[in-house]
């Protein structure tokens, strides 16, 4: 988990730092975005192997948790606004303790036949694939909803994962990576205003945030 | 070199240049420090454009206390701040690096590069004028005709020397990234430059066009992942050069194999030791400078924590390694996020080739003896400002109990860095570069 969180805020430090190279003067330097993009992969590499490691032990149990769209951007905005804020600061080390009073209320407002159970083990499984989704897509999630997702936007497509060969070698096309994984946070908060508001209202700190990393993709998306 | 007891030089400190006050102008940050062929002159560019180049006294035979000392000679604005209206980029002065064209003719000539134009200056010494005309008067005004009643001759007197620094020559438009480097052929005809993608070749008397000799820009950019980070001419094979790269990697070309050398004709690589992998690997693996030594024979590259020096005959590992700050490795994360993780030390040769130096931080420069192994850490300060003042051997205390008169690693200021360094090409003098100061050391003279 910590790990995770070093990953995590590590990437939030280098799209900062791409953003503040943008305003140097000189211009844009090639070799140094070129290292925090490498610095960036590295971080997302990290992360995602932290979390597979983590989430192993949930392997087994039951993948049947239909996907809600509208499920996601509340978890993605809460896990974002825990871990992914711009000064950085530590998230609370057991984000399911944090989340657990607001989510318990946001289920009924979504998908009422859930089995306690499954939504808490969707909960813990969903917050990280939902704080993942935003920033990097997720594997688990994949597998499970795969049928659901097909079905799902092409943001949310654009999220899974490239083949890891493509990942490799690649210096990814800035504003394309970032709007890749920052996409969803975009449009899960002010673009789904219909679905999002309960949880928002429980949460009212996540507005900031998520106007932060607005401000942040559309300078990203501009270069 | 001068032989004294032992190999062990001690150095001394000769003289400091620049303001004295801590609030440092950005415009006078030294960018580039490099003495000329013969060591008499010493140019130092900033980050205000400006070239500010020393001239070495002629030393006083009768009291040989020290050296020369090395006074301005001339000083110049050499870049000036420029707009690209079709990129909407601004193109900063700063004055990246300086290299010196052997001497000639009287003049000298030198070429210093910003980040996309570079240019050739003359600096020539005017020191007579002549008086005496007859239609002119002293101060230029045209004598009425009528008054002129004899004829004289024009003689040459005497004047304050008066040294001028023009421009000859403007090379621009020739690159689209910034340039990191330029290096003069040995042929004292051509000379390259490069930038993150590109390598172009020109000769000193055209400047409407170049030849480009090295391009990696994939076809589509989303596919880079490498940049050219320095490049130097052989100095004595005009047709080879080598240029380093992001990943750790220095190739040498031959020109004569192709037109364009984008395939290597030598490749120089070491293999990663798994055990140092970490986050930052590949960031801190990029090397920052390349510098061939004076037979050719080696060459030295820096990257973030060591020197390293290559045998042209051996690809596949460097002959010798130098770990400049090792104990920074585990503070790699801290320096990503203060950026300087992303600090470009160069790295100099001293005349034969015997003795190498970088900078480091806490205004502390290293040097390291390749014959007898031995590596001393010395600091660039004020302090020690009495001229002839031997420099006390500095030690970092990496973790566990620190000595007296050790500086643990927490303690160094990482404000104070030392990027820049050059050694004359025969004497025992170097130029180590602070931010906005230039320390000039010299070794101890009997």
């Amino acid at each position: 988990m910590e790990v995770q969180k070093e990953a995590q805020r590590i990437m939030t430090l280098s799209v900062w730092k791409m953003y503040h190279s943008r305003m140097q003067r000189g211009g844009l330097r090639l070799h140094r975005s070129l290292q925090l993009s490498l610095v960036m992969r590295s971080a997302r590499e990290l992360y995602l192997s932290a979390k597979v490691e983590a989430l192993e032990p949930e392997v087994s149990l039951p993948p049947a948790c239909p996907s809600d769209p509208r499920l996601h951007p509340p978890r993605e905005v809460e896990s974002t606004v825990e871990t992914a804020t711009a000064d950085g600061e530590q998230p609370s080390p057991e984000p399911m303790d944090t989340q657990e009073a607001p989510t318990a209320e946001e289920i009924p407002a979504y998908s009422a036949p859930r089995p306690a159970k499954v939504s808490r083990k969707r909960r813990s499984s969903s917050l990280r694939d939902g704080g993942d989704a935003g920033l990097v897509p997720s594997k688990k999630a994949r597998l499970e909803e795969k049928e659901e997702e097909e079905g799902l936007s092409s943001e949310v497509a654009d999220r899974l994962q490239p083949p890891p060969a493509q990942a490799e070698g690649a210096f990814p096309n800035l504003a394309r990576v970032l709007q890749r994984r920052f996409s969803g946070l975009l449009n899960c908060s002010p673009a789904a205003p219909p679905t999002a508001p309960p949880a928002c209202e429980a949460k009212p700190a996540c507005r900031p945030a998520d106007s932060m990393l607005n401000v942040l993709v559309r300078t990203v998306v501009a270069f | 070199m001068r032989a004294g007891g032992g190999n062990d030089i001690q150095w001394c400190f000769s003289q400091v240049k620049g303001a004295v006050d801590d609030d440092v102008a950005e415009a006078d940050i030294i960018s580039t420090v490099e003495f000329n062929h013969s060591g008499e002159l010493l140019a130092t560019g900033d980050k205000g454009g400006r070239v500010v180049i020393f001239q070495q006294e002629q030393e006083n035979k009768i009291q040989s206390h020290s050296r020369g000392e090395y006074n301005v000679y001339s000083t110049f604005q050499s870049h000036e701040p420029e707009f690209d209206y079709l990129k909407s980029l601004e193109i900063e002065e700063k004055i990246n690096k300086i290299r010196w064209l052997p001497q000639k003719n009287a003049a000298q000539f030198l070429l210093s590069t910003n980040d996309k134009t570079i240019k050739l200056w003359k600096i020539s010494e005017r020191d007579k004028r002549p008086e005496g005309y007859n239609l002119k008067e002293e101060d230029g005004r045209y004598r009425d005709p009528t008054t002129v009643t004899t004829l004289r001759v024009p003689v040459f007197r005497p004047m304050d020397l008066m040294v001028e620094a023009s421009p000859r020559r403007i090379f621009a438009n020739a690159h689209t990234y910034h340039i990191n480097s330029i290096s003069i052929n040995s042929d004292y005809e051509t000379y390259l430059s490069a930038d993150d993608l590109r390598i172009n070749l020109w000769h000193l008397e055209i400047t409407d066009r170049s030849f480009n000799i090295v391009d990696i820009k994939p076809a589509n950019m989303e596919e880079l992942t490498e940049v050219i980070t320095a490049a130097e001419f052989h100095p004595n094979s005009c047709n080879t050069f080598v240029y380093s790269s992001s990943k750790g990697t220095i190739r040498l070309c031959d020109m004569r194999a192709s037109a364009l050398c984008d395939r290597h004709s030598k490749l120089f690589e070491e293999p990663e030791d798994p055990s140092n992998r970490s986050f930052f690997s590949e960031i801190i693996s990029s090397i920052s400078d390349v510098k061939f030594s004076h037979s050719g024979r080696y060459m030295m590259t820096r990257d973030y924590l060591s020197v390293k020096i290559w045998d042209l005959n051996m690809e596949n590992r460097p002959v010798e390694t130098y770990q400049v700050h090792e104990y920074l490795r585990s503070k790699l994360c801290s320096l990503y996020e203060n950026d300087c993780i992303f600090d470009k030390f160069e790295c100099c040769w001293n005349g034969s080739d015997s003795v190498v130096m970088t900078g480091s931080y806490n205004n502390f420069f290293r040097m390291f003896d390749r014959n007898t192994k031995r590596d001393i850490t010395l600091e660039a300060s004020r302090e020690n400002n009495k001229p002839r003042t031997v420099l006390k051997p500095r030690k970092v205390c990496a973790s566990g109990k620190r000595k007296k008169d050790e500086i643990s690693v927490d303690s160094l200021d990482f404000n104070k860095k030392i990027l820049h360094t050059a050694w004359h090409p025969k004497e025992n003098i170097i130029a180590v570069a602070t931010t906005n100061n230039l320390y000039i050391f010299q070794d101890k003279v009997n």
